[in-house]
């Protein structure tokens, strides 16, 4: 019983994982490079809803702190914007300036660029010190058959499960998934096509804020514990995920970042905290010995289709 | 006649390097054309100049009487400007409908229409349309199947399908015959003859002679980006410059 009890604790987990993991696939299968803005942005969602439950919005809009569920939505909002800059700058401006529509290190290198610059200005205006999240409610949770289930946590699982449902069937099934996955295959194609893709990109970015903001603001309502380095080891965990499953897959992605969920409560229980990265890390170099495309992946990297 | 297309003295460079020299062209309304010449001449640069790839240095491109010169390539397409490429670039992982579909998103894409299901309402109507255009040329196929699994001269017909969504008045095929066999060479040129007698504008760029001399009324040949012969396609090889060209003094 206790073993069911640290697997579903696992998977919840896994949830938050798994919308990370989604958002590191999707830029890699579309646009074919590591974003390494993704951990700056689950991190300043999570700072910004803090800061705002604690102070309330600048400028004297309003006198004090504002309400946690408020605050958490304007932090996904945040995400969403700054992600939206990070497009703007790295893949869009750069990209378009100084290389051609195949070349993925422009990005790549110009993301680690933003990476730094938002961990450092959350520091400067924040510290670096781990702060608490006001959430007004501990320990809710449900009692089945034996098993605790905490309301949040399951909460956070089914909200991202669904995220990626939906996001899986609009890119299976609308025109723009069409359009975003002839993009993914071949951007100068797309562009003689008729295609904006520099209009058509930035919703991919959307996504991403999207789904990082979502992450952490789940993250934040279960741990409540947040500060400026949290979306490096969530995202670190999330990229074994995303490789674990397969680089580029969605559905790869899910089973990677729950897998990794499970693995880290279970080595939790049975060998104790300092154990989760061995057995995070040694399930990934296990997965790359055995099936280096990882469990749902092609061996094409970077051309899958979704 | 009509004038669909005016190249006026167009010139190109890449590094210093004119590719394309005070090139002029001009295409009647309905006409099948080929531009031919010795590799690297510059013919696939004058479609991706058409196409919008790459900008050009001076002159003008005029199509249906608009100046297209300073358009972005993801606009010409609205112009009535389609194109095949030398090496097939259908989309590998898309299916067969899919691609055929891509051809006509930009007339019918708004912000709104992006986020439809391609299955229900003026979607399903779109795929209707993609599934007869299909039949009307003879790819018998399952459209949902992968297009990279198809045969090569299958791909390039879907590619041509896939243009002619866009309901072009002029089509530019880049080397439509290249790796094909007789047979499927025969079944690509059925289908031109169909898409030309239906009034579409056809210039191709070809190196199969006989394909060119049975299909095209009027040849171009272009040797070091300048043009050294228009007219007649049986004359093209009796000329002096274009033998030159070719075989070297």
């Amino acid at each position: 019983m206790i073993l069911i009890q640290q697997i579903i604790s696992g998977l919840m987990l896994g949830g938050i994982y798994v919308m990370v993991a989604v958002a590191f696939t999707l830029v890699i299968g579309m646009l074919n490079f590591l974003n390494f803005t993704i951990p700056p942005l689950f991190m300043l969602s999570a700072m910004m809803s803090w800061a705002l439950a604690k102070y309330g919005l600048p400028f004297g809009i309003t006198d004090g702190p504002i309400n946690w569920l408020v605050a958490i939505f304007i932090g996904i909002l945040i995400t969403i914007v700054a992600s939206l800059i990070v497009e703007r700058f790295t893949y869009r401006y750069l990209k378009n300036r100084y290389g051609d529509a195949t070349e993925h290190a422009i990005p790549l290198v110009s993301s680690i660029g933003f990476l730094l610059i938002f961990t450092n200005i959350i520091i400067i205006y924040f510290g670096s010190e781990p702060v608490k999240f006001p959430v007004p409610f501990e320990n809710v949770s449900l009692k089945f058959f034996g098993l605790v289930l905490g309301i949040p946590q399951l909460a956070s699982l089914i909200i991202s499960v669904s995220i990626v449902w939906f996001l899986s069937y609009m890119l299976k099934t609308t025109k723009i998934g069409r359009v975003l996955r002839s993009i993914a295959e071949n951007p100068d194609t797309a562009l003689i096509l008729g295609v904006k893709v520099f209009a058509i990109v930035p919703v991919i970015f959307l996504i991403v804020g999207l789904l990082c903001g979502v992450a952490s603001a789940l993250f934040t309502i279960n741990y409540t514990e947040v500060s400026a380095f949290i979306g490096d080891e969530v995202a670190a965990k999330a990229i074994a995920g995303m490789v674990i499953g397969g680089l580029g897959n969605i559905w790869g992605a899910v089973a990677g970042g729950l897998l990794v969920g499970v693995l880290e409560v279970l080595s939790i229980h049975f060998f104790g905290a300092d154990t989760v990265k061995i057995s995070v890390w040694g399930a990934l170099l296990v997965i790359l010995i055995i099936k280096p495309q990882g469990i749902f992946g092609h061996v094409k990297i970077g051309k899958e289709k979704f | 006649m009509k004038k669909i297309l005016k190249i006026n003295d167009i010139y190109k460079n890449f590094g210093g390097i004119e590719v394309i020299k005070n090139f002029s062209l001009s295409l009647d309304s309905g006409s099948k054309v080929a531009l031919i010449g010795p590799n690297g001449a510059g013919k696939t640069t004058i479609f991706n100049l058409i196409s919008g790839v790459y900008p050009i240095d001076k002159g003008s491109i005029i199509i249906n009487d608009k100046d297209i010169t300073s358009l972005p390539a993801y606009k010409r397409i609205r112009f009535g400007i389609a194109r095949s490429f030398q090496n097939i670039r259908l989309m590998p992982h898309l299916s067969v409908i899919e691609n055929v579909l891509m051809g006509q998103h930009t007339l019918a894409s708004n912000f709104a229409t992006l986020f439809r299901p391609i299955h229900f309402g003026e979607g399903s109507k779109d795929k209707l349309e993609a599934k007869n255009l299909l039949d009307k040329f003879g790819i018998n196929v399952p459209p949902e199947e992968i297009v990279s699994n198809l045969p090569y001269g299958l791909q390039k017909r879907i590619e041509v399908v896939r243009a002619l969504m866009a309901k072009p008045s002029l089509l530019l095929l880049d080397e439509p015959t290249a790796g094909l066999n007789k047979e499927e060479s025969d079944q690509l040129s059925l289908m031109l003859n169909q898409i030309s007698s239906d009034g579409t504008t056809i210039l191709l760029v070809e190196h199969n002679m006989r394909f060119v001399n049975n299909f095209v009324e009027h040849t171009v040949v272009l040797n070091f980006g300048e043009k050294i012969y228009e007219g007649p396609p049986l004359l093209a090889q009796k000329d002096k410059q274009v033998r030159e060209a070719y075989l070297g003094k």
